[in-house]
């Protein structure tokens, strides 16, 4: 995990905003804080979620390890530490999550700011409904736990899809599960949500539980979303506004050199 | 799609519908009766995986059931997230209300019944082009009329 030097020319902010869900994506961002760990998933399960291989089996290589291979004589590869995956010739491989508009604990623009502010060697990449993050097996399978076990993620609201991520801005389903077509993780009769198919759809040999999903209250007090239905309004975050404000202003005008009062 | 001018009523509720959440809706809509056309909407919910690398494979899926309304089986192929109906005319619409409400009582979601125009009236040049002049007017603007199946008909009490 990436620390904040302290050596910085300046102490990072992450975000703007006086707001709950300002505080909470700050919290999220910022890497000397520890996320709150919310169950317990084995390495096992991640491995079955992801799909890309089997439980157990050899990691499959893009190319030689690095200790093998003649390395370039590069200034930047003397700077860089190479991550664990990247060492060993991993394949890149990724997760992909879709968080229901219903107050989840993170949505796609946060995960990558999360990320990158966490982890090391990612490909992070964001649309309005899903984010995918893209990384050497190995890491991945690290950063993948990570992003489930803490409070990340919502086992009813956050889905962990590869393909078919439709329903994020749907409707809850009546039991609160956000819409899945394929019915990757199901809530059972004890109020355990289990994954039954793997990211992309396969059906799992066994069910992987993620735990039962997070009560309503805790969910609006963690969520990283602006709702103004039920929830607290962006347009309430008058420091939010303003900052946004601010940065449009400036890139609208920046073709002509601007310069601030 | 018919000469008159049909009341039509839609129950949206504010949560996706389980199986038989729907099933009950509609056994107690049935019961009123007065209904001519009735269309379930929501998330379609395909056999098949349609796309990505599990392609073509099987999609079982819980919600995807057969339930039973009046005298018949119904496939549900959606996640039913609302009901339209077309009635015989406005008296029906009270009985509508209140079956809801009942259905929907004990329910933590709300369900709202709306009046309005929800089924197409008329053609579009369009489905002209798509399905030609002999499309069946009756499920147009409701479903693919060259869908294979056609509609369940729920044999009325009168």
């Amino acid at each position: 995990m990436n620390e904040v030097k302290e050596n910085m020319a300046y102490k990072p902010q992450y975000g703007p905003g006086t707001s709950t869900v300002a505080a909470n994506r700050r919290k999220q961002m910022d890497p000397n804080q520890k996320l709150e760990k919310m169950r317990d998933v084995t390495d096992e399960d991640i491995v079955l979620i992801l799909g890309h291989r089997a439980p157990g089996a050899a990691y499959p290589t893009a190319h030689p390890p690095l200790a093998e291979q003649q390395e370039p004589d590069c200034p930047i590869r003397k700077i860089v530490t190479p991550t664990e995956g990247a060492k060993s010739g991993d394949r890149i491989r990724y997760i992909q999550f879709a968080d229901s508009m219903f107050f989840a604990p993170c949505h796609p623009y946060q995960r990558t700011y999360t990320e990158c502010y966490r982890f090391r060697g990612i490909d992070p990449g964001t649309l309005s409904g899903r984010q995918i993050v893209e990384c050497r097996e190995r890491d991945l399978e690290k950063y993948s736990k990570e992003l489930v076990e803490t409070e990340l993620l919502d086992p009813a609201r956050t889905g962990i899809r590869g393909a078919t991520v439709h329903g994020h801005s749907l409707r809850l389903a009546e039991n609160g599960m956000m819409f899945d077509m394929l019915q990757r993780s199901v809530l059972g009769e004890d109020g355990i949500v289990r994954y039954v198919k793997n990211q992309i759809g396969e059906p799992l040999d066994r069910a992987v539980a993620v735990g039962k999903p997070l009560d309503e209250k805790w969910l609006k007090a963690h969520t990283t979303i602006f709702h103004s239905l039920g929830g607290s309004a962006y347009r309430d975050d008058q420091e939010y506004i303003e900052y946004v404000q601010r940065i449009h202003t400036l890139r609208t005008k920046y073709g002509f050199l601007p310069k601030e009062a | 799609m018919t000469e008159a001018i049909y009341p039509q009523v839609r129950i949206v509720s504010a949560r996706f519908l389980r199986p038989d959440t729907v099933e009950q809706l509609l056994n107690r809509l049935v019961q009123i009766g007065g209904i001519l056309r009735m269309s379930l909407t929501g998330q379609n919910l395909p056999a098949t995986v349609p796309y990505g690398p599990a392609r073509g494979k099987p999609n079982p899926h819980p919600d995807r059931k057969v339930i039973h309304v009046g005298d018949q089986d119904v496939q549900l192929q959606v996640q039913v997230g609302a009901v339209i109906l077309e009635l015989e005319d406005e008296s029906y619409i009270p009985a509508i209300e209140e079956a809801v409400d009942e259905v929907f009582a004990s329910k933590d979601f709300s369900c709202a019944v709306q009046k309005g125009r929800f089924m197409k009236s008329q053609p579009t040049v369009s489905d002209y082009a798509k399905y030609g002049p002999d499309a069946d007017r009756e499920i147009l603007g409701l479903v693919d009329p060259r869908k294979k199946g056609g509609p369940v008909i729920i044999q009325g009490n009168k």
